[in-house]
């Protein structure tokens, strides 16, 4: 929720993208606001979106071992998103 | 005390065998697996290794992994640590320790947990060494390892 300059609260129909490992060095922030809108509805979506305004990002997105969570459960990239939703791209794992 | 722990702050090995057999007379075995920072990775000089992970997330999924233990073998407590923030070579990154009433049981899920933390737990590492720094790939051997699980 936004206090818009009339004083009037507005809800935007957001969604938090977040970006891991080398992800987040290939965008100036790790964590990302994205409008959910008529072409933005699904996290390949909100790929697509990213990699028009970033592609260099939107081409490490869009390789197969990138997984993608929603709330934290992975989920496949057709995966309707609604408001709030916490959409997280992450690049293989290499803990141990 | 809770089976899973993320954090900055390093961990006594001593104490964690100590709370891995407390009050549990039946134990006969305990595995314990330290995982330690190297000073030479595929021939880089390592200076910080920088660990990266997603909160809550990584909780979750090394939680699914004891789970998944447990239904394999007969363990009566496990413990996994894994570190976080900036560390250095020598320094340990990870814990895992596992009782149980025989040795088989402990050696197999120790090393089950182990294989499955490296290849599906959220966890990002970060190497630096003077001149450069970058972020690792996941090694083709451990993702083999885990895979002989399946089978």
């Amino acid at each position: 929720m936004v206090k818009a300059a009339t004083g009037k609260v507005v809800t935007l129909a957001m969604v938090r993208v977040l970006l891991f490992g080398r992800l987040g060095d290939l965008h100036s922030d790790d964590r990302i606001n994205i409008e959910l809108g008529s072409e933005v509805q699904t996290a390949a979506d909100v790929r697509n979106q990213l990699s028009n305004e970033f592609p260099s990002l939107g081409k490490a997105l869009a390789e197969p071992q990138t997984l993608i969570a929603v709330n934290q459960k992975i989920v496949d990239a057709n995966h309707q998103l609604s408001i709030g939703d916490e959409l997280a791209f992450l690049p293989p794992v290499t803990g141990g | 005390m809770s089976e899973v722990l993320v954090s900055e702050l390093d961990f006594d090995l001593g104490e964690e065998y100590q709370n891995l057999c407390l009050d549990l007379p039946s134990v006969g075995a305990v595995v314990t697996f330290v995982g330690r920072v190297r000073d030479l990775n595929k021939g880089n000089e390592v200076a910080t290794l920088e660990l990266q992970h997603y909160p809550g997330m990584t909780e979750t999924l090394i939680q699914d992994i004891i789970d998944q233990a447990k239904q394999r073998w007969s363990i009566e407590r496990a413990r996994v640590i894994h570190r976080v923030g900036k560390l250095e070579p020598s320094d340990q990154i990870v814990f895992v320790g596992v009782a149980s009433t025989h040795r088989g049981d402990a050696f197999s899920a120790a090393e089950f947990i182990m294989d499955y933390l490296k290849t599906q737990a959220t966890f990002w590492k970060k190497e630096s060494s003077e001149n450069q720094s970058q972020w690792l790939e996941m090694r083709e051997t451990d993702l083999a390892a885990a895979e002989r699980w399946k089978k």
